[in-house]
């Protein structure tokens, strides 16, 4: 089954095909429900797109995949491990296998560039010395920025920068999954523009996973080989840009098929 | 994921010598090659992949480095990717695509040594004191100027918020002074009595008790827990609404961060400052007196007319008038840092650290000064 035909939340596939895997997720804060028997599969290696409404619980839905929140219901699978209830070792291997980009970039703020990207390098391997810098530098290169950034502390850096300093972090120890939280978001369109090719070409040449939130529609047509949109608590509706515009209704329709959505997607 | 040792053997081919890789080349499994990499950097004709197990950027990397050295990586040479032979899914396409992108590691900047360093770091280091000095005593002159505004045009004084300081910054510190300066009447009683009752003088433990406790530490013992507790505040709070552009929003608005933050602050700590070091001299007192009754057999009646008549009450406004120049020097201090702090989380540490350490280095110096002035008054 290629992203092409996957127009359902769950995926008749082989497990091993899947690199996420949620099933009957269900996330709630006091009383309030954000999400309830969420299912969605993601095939490994392609890129999905997150969208939907302020408090559909995106962010959520991504801290709960990537260990940071725990869900009160449903099983949580990437690369086949059950995040919630992996040991000690088996989460460290996915800490290995993961690589997440926050929203604002989260780059420890203290430390240079190059060494944001050595701290995780340092932290899972035995690397040290001039191959370390070496790795580190060729992951800044893979999030292109130029040689000279990896000196600056991430306050001298402008949004952009911050943001591939963070992906080249994400990078270092070569994830087979990437997380990108609204990787455009403060971008001006030219930037936005590169950092879209930047994750194709990282796809392409690496084979990532890629699973981004978004709410740029740019960035759904030009990076997504699918899109998920999330409403009323689960996946409301998924599958390759096309069909998901076709198919829309309600928030979905409004997003798409709104002046900006228009202007974006013709 | 178990890995296998990344192996590199060297055979002879056609161009030269070949390197045949075996086993995962991963950033799991190259630190145990590094010395073999660093020896063949640039020194292969061609690789054989057709052992390779896993590979990823690290590896590919590395098995590009082994035919393209360092210096000649900088103009990327897509083509490595042909000179590598034998059959593997991933590796030809991604060491051509990784050395597309790899650029030279840019030299490392000298850490300084040697003596110019040294001096050139301490002269940097006495200019900054010199100028920051100089800032701190200009934002003095900000301050009062903006106070004398503020007397002239009641409305300006923020009450709310000044009310507000008065009670987190200084009605919230006084059980912590009243221990604290208990403790230190008491400690201050005991060691008189140890020396004096050797000259049979115990009875002038009160008049030692009441000097110290009075003239200094009372308005002491105050202004330290204040730098401790309020300047740190001060920066923190005014610090942070830096680093989320609160204070530029003021300013765009039409508010001035000087009436809006700085003000409410000196005002609060100007009029609480006096209560706290009052109630410190009094709890000072009773430690003393506690002391007093309980080890030396001086009753409490005794103490008070002993303090009343030998001590005076010219000890206790010298103390007094000491506490409102402590105070509205440590409100200064802390926001005077609060305001210097930039967007990242390392300044603002940097500049709470400098708020206490500036307000107490200050407190001491300008109670020094104090000393001096009523020497010369004969007080």
């Amino acid at each position: 089954m290629s992203p092409a035909d996957a127009i359902t939340p769950t995926l008749d596939v082989a497990p091993e095909r899947l690199a996420i895997r949620l099933r009957g997720v269900a996330n709630r804060f006091g009383k309030t429900t954000i999400h309830e028997n969420l299912d969605l599969d993601i095939l490994r290696g392609e890129t999905v797109g997150v969208v939907g409404g302020s408090g559909t619980g995106k962010s959520v839905l991504l801290r709960a995949i990537i260990g940071l929140r725990a869900p009160q219901a449903g099983s949580i699978e990437v690369l086949g491990q059950d995040v919630w209830h992996a040991s000690q070792a088996q989460r460290s291997v996915l800490d290995r296998s993961v690589g997440v980009m926050f929203q604002d970039g989260a780059l420890f703020s203290n430390l240079t560039v190059k060494e944001n990207v050595v701290v995780p390098l340092a932290e899972h391997t035995e690397l040290e010395g001039a191959l370390l810098d070496e790795i580190a530098m060729l992951k800044i290169a893979l999030a292109g920025l130029p040689g000279d950034a990896a000196g600056k502390v991430p306050g001298e850096l402008s949004g952009g920068m911050r943001k591939r300093a963070a992906l080249a972090r994400a990078l270092a120890l070569d994830p087979q999954i990437l997380f990108l939280d609204e990787p455009t978001a403060g971008l001006d369109p030219i930037t936005a523009g590169r950092f879209d090719e930047l994750v194709n070409e990282l796809r392409s040449a690496l084979g990532l996973t890629v699973y981004l939130i978004t709410h740029d529609l740019d960035t759904l047509r030009d990076a997504c080989d699918r899109v998920a949109v999330l409403a009323d608590g689960k996946v409301s509706s998924i599958g390759p840009l096309d069909y998901v515009r076709e198919h829309a209704e309600g928030w979905t329709r409004e997003y798409f098929s709104g002046p900006r959505g228009r202007a974006a997607l013709g | 994921m178990a890995h296998t040792a990344a192996v590199l053997e060297i055979a002879a081919g056609p161009q030269g010598p070949v390197g045949v890789v075996r086993g995962d080349w991963t950033v799991m499994t190259l630190a145990g090659l590094a010395a073999t990499l660093a020896q063949q950097r640039g020194q292969l004709a061609g690789l054989d992949v057709g052992g390779l197990g896993q590979i990823d950027t690290a590896g590919a990397l590395m098995l590009g480095r082994l035919l393209i050295p360092q210096d000649a990586g900088t103009a990327a040479d897509p083509a490595t990717g042909d000179r590598i032979s034998g059959d593997h899914p991933s590796a030809a396409r991604l060491v051509r695509e990784v050395m597309a992108r790899a650029c030279a590691n840019p030299p490392a900047p000298q850490p300084p040594t040697g003596l110019k360093d040294i001096l050139e770091r301490i002269g940097r280091g006495v200019a900054h004191a010199w100028q920051e000095t100089l800032e701190t005593l200009g934002f003095v002159g900000q301050t009062v100027a903006t106070i004398g505004a503020g007397i002239k045009d009641p409305r300006r004084i923020r009450w709310i918020p000044t009310v507000s300081i008065m009670e987190s910054a200084g009605f919230n510190a006084i059980p912590i002074v009243l221990v604290l300066s208990f403790f230190i009447g008491a400690v201050v009683a005991f060691l008189g009595a140890g020396i004096l009752e050797g000259f049979g003088a115990t009875i002038f433990t009160v008049e030692l008790v009441g000097f110290s406790v009075m003239r200094e530490f009372g308005a002491l013992i105050t202004a330290i827990i204040l730098a401790g507790r309020s300047a740190s505040a001060f920066t923190a709070q005014i610090g942070s609404m830096r680093m989320t552009q609160e204070v530029d929003a003021m300013k765009v608005i039409g508010l001035d961060p000087m009436d809006m933050l700085v003000v409410p602050r000196v005002i609060a700590m100007v009029l609480m400052g006096p209560i706290l070091t009052f109630l410190a001299i009094l709890s000072g007192l009773v430690g003393g007196i506690v002391v007093a009754t309980l080890q030396l057999d001086i009753s409490p009646a005794l103490f008070l007319a002993r303090l009343q008549e030998n001590v005076g009450l010219s000890y206790f406004w010298a103390g007094l008038v000491k506490a409102p120049v402590f105070a509205a020097l440590i409100a200064i201090i802390g926001c005077r840092q609060g305001l210097e702090v930039e967007k990242d989380v390392i300044s603002l540490g940097r500049h709470t650290t400098a708020a206490v350490v500036q307000s107490i280095f200050m407190v001491i110096v300008v109670n020094a000064i104090f000393a001096m002035i009523y020497l010369e008054l004969d007080l």
